[in-house]
């Protein structure tokens, strides 16, 4: 099965771009020839894009939770999400994309698409490349997270 | 008081809120909108490395990667006091026509289209993509999906990667063209121009050919007679890549024409209470509150803008389309927002052609790609974003360090316009507290014309997270303003 993690976010907005953090911390520790781990600073069509011809993807991300705690690290079904988050407000969101897809009769979208999201509280609107303490500790726990999710479904 | 908030906005990703306020009668007295907007960007890039910025900016909002790829090389260029090849400057500028070919689509078919091709009244789940389709059929479902992803092939034979481009260097690119790519981009190029030429036949048949549509286009609350500013070249013709800026009156006659480093001596930026956005206005004619006409120096940038501030465009097709533009909206300048659409699609054509013309130059495969730089200093770099006129200003050190940076994005040039005609759209259309589904539509119709890109649209306030607090008083006038981490800052 292939498989393709992909840690999106702003690596450049602060804790936006903890999903990136992740990503990049799993390419340390994960080396198989059917997992690809990347990094995606996009939304909708494009995240799409880097998703087709994968079996399963993993995507980590951002997210806003209310009554959560700050860097509580949680797996989500992309159908919890309304409007999917994406940096990129100029783009449909990513069920949109890929119901358009699925229209279009594209056959190559991953069956099986998860979302492994770290709560940040509020967006941060001020440009940065560091975590906050709170959301720098919950990237460990995002790639525990992720490499369970691996392995257990193998 | 009643506030009637839309929220979020749909296609636009919830970043943007826009309030209404209504009188007691229940008709619109203003409207604003409000963003949550991005800050810090010039501290941000303090002590960086200067050569870097052609990447890190094309990060600050994931909207035009490349138009910032290439205002801060621009920016680099000047401030590294070296002119690039001819054949670097074509092969960005070839690039640079994909990335038009993309975003343009992008914009007409997902995002601003469907309130056309659907209808201004259909139900807002049916005005998305997916009712484009239902409407327009899977067949040019593929057609939009293939056309747009050469858009973004082309860019990525030419930037390394298709959404963050890495081939800008000072002086140049970093990369060539091969005769294979060459080949490549041309067959896509080929189809692409056909694609153009349809998606303007399709506006046509849709739009110009409903009585409707044509009356809501040249609608009241949908003009707005701003001064218009564009990029053009040596004949004034619109220029995407390069070029002198030229500034129009509500005319079309010229009232300023600078070069790219004189940019502060002409633009100005307003700020006011309500906002961190910063509205510029032209220096030359002067701040009038949100007004448009002669006396308000507000302009507007973008499609609509770019036609309006040239003579016409520099290829055959696109020059036909642009003449019938100007004849059917009763000749210069075209004052309608929802003009922008049409706009587009003639850009978009005009993107393609000048792609042929580029990809057929002899000198696209040169391996002269790149001149060494100079000694560090200052420069200005403005490109034309698929949204509007965009400015990066760079100061280095003598290390080549930036001492200092100032952008102005193209979503801020056309801040100023998107407020007014989100206000007159309201006016227009919300009458004795009367609001369904359609009628909100209205007023986002009016600003997604724009195609803005909140995600950037400010940055330039440095300091904590801010906090605003407005009260505003019976006549609607701000009485007191709270703020935090703020006022030391304006």
């Amino acid at each position: 099965m292939k498989t393709i993690i992909l840690g999106i976010g702003n690596p450049i907005l602060r804790d936006d771009g903890v999903g990136i953090h992740v990503a990049e911390e799993l390419k340390k520790q994960i080396k198989k020839p059917d997992i690809k781990i990347d990094t995606a600073f996009t939304g909708g069509m494009n995240l799409l894009d880097q998703m087709i011809d994968s079996d399963r993807a993993i995507l980590i991300d951002a997210v806003k939770m209310k009554n959560k705690a700050l860097g509580e690290v949680g797996l989500y079904d992309l159908k919890d999400f309304s409007a999917f988050h994406t940096c990129n407000p100029h783009d449909v969101s990513l069920p949109e994309a890929i119901d358009l897809a699925k229209r279009l009769g594209e056959r190559r979208i991953p069956k099986d698409i998860k979302l492994i999201g770290i709560n940040i509280g509020e967006l941060s609107c001020e440009f940065g490349e560091e975590l906050s303490s709170e959301i720098a500790k919950a990237v460990p726990k995002a790639v525990d997270f992720v490499k369970k999710e691996v392995v257990e479904d193998e | 008081m009643e506030t009637i908030t839309i929220d979020p906005i749909t296609r636009l990703e919830g970043h943007g809120k826009i309030n209404i306020f209504l009188d007691d009668k229940g008709d619109v007295d203003n409207a604003y909108l409000q963003i949550p907007e991005l800050r810090g960007f010039e501290r941000f890039a303090q002590g960086r490395r200067a050569e870097d910025m052609p990447q890190i900016t094309s990060r600050i909002c994931g909207v035009c990667p490349v138009a910032h790829h290439f205002a801060a090389t621009k920016a680099l260029d000047a401030a590294f006091n070296v002119e690039p090849t001819t054949a670097a400057k074509k092969l960005r500028e070839l690039m640079y026509m994909g990335y038009y070919i993309y975003d343009h689509i992008l914009h007409f078919y997902y995002l601003g289209g469907p309130d056309f091709v659907v209808g201004p009244d259909a139900p807002a789940s049916k005005r998305n993509v997916i009712g484009v389709i239902e409407k327009a059929g899977v067949e040019i479902g593929k057609e939009v999906i293939k056309h747009r992803a050469y858009g973004q092939k082309i860019t990525a034979i030419l930037g390394g990667k298709a959404t963050h481009p890495v081939c800008g260097l000072p002086g140049g690119v970093s990369k060539g063209l091969n005769k294979d790519e060459v080949k490549n981009i041309e067959k896509m190029v080929d189809s692409c121009i056909d694609f153009a030429k349809f998606s303007l036949k399709l506006f046509d048949d849709i739009v110009l050919k409903n009585k409707k549509y044509v009356d809501l286009i040249l609608s009241d609350p949908y003009q707005l007679a701003t001064y218009n500013m564009g990029l053009v070249d040596k004949d004034d013709k619109s220029n995407f890549y390069d070029g002198m800026v030229r500034v129009t009156d509500q005319k079309g006659k010229e009232v300023l024409k600078f070069k790219p480093q004189d940019y502060t001596k002409h633009v100005e930026e307003r700020v006011e209470e309500w906002t961190y956005i910063k509205f510029p206005y032209l220096k030359k004619i002067g701040w009038n509150g949100f007004s448009d006409g002669k006396d308000s120096g507000i302009y507007r940038v973008g499609p609509l803008g770019r036609l309006n501030a040239a003579k016409g465009m520099a290829t055959p097709l696109a020059q036909k389309e642009y003449n019938r533009f100007y004849e059917t909206l009763g000749g210069k300048s075209v004052n309608s927002t929802l003009a922008f659409h049409w706009a587009r699609l003639i850009e978009l054509l005009y993107a393609t052609e000048r792609a042929k013309e580029l990809i057929k130059d002899k000198e696209i495969t040169s391996p002269k790609i790149r001149n060494p730089v100079g000694k560090p200093g200052e420069g200005v770099g403005i490109v034309e974003a698929a949204r509007g006129t965009l400015i990066h200003h760079y100061k280095l050190d003598k290390d080549g360090l930036i001492d200092k940076a100032n952008l102005i994005v193209a979503t801020t040039n056309n801040s100023g316009a998107i407020n007014m005609s989100v206000r007159d759209a309201a006016k227009g259309v919300i009458k004795a507290g009367k609001v369904d589904d359609g009628l909100l539509n209205m007023v986002e119709m009016a600003f997604r014309a724009y195609d803005p890109c909140f995600a950037c649209a400010t940055h330039t306030l440095p300091g904590g997270m801010p906090l605003e607090v407005n009260i505003y008083d019976n006549n609607k006038n701000i009485i007191k303003t709270i703020k935090q981490n703020l006022q030391e800052n304006l």
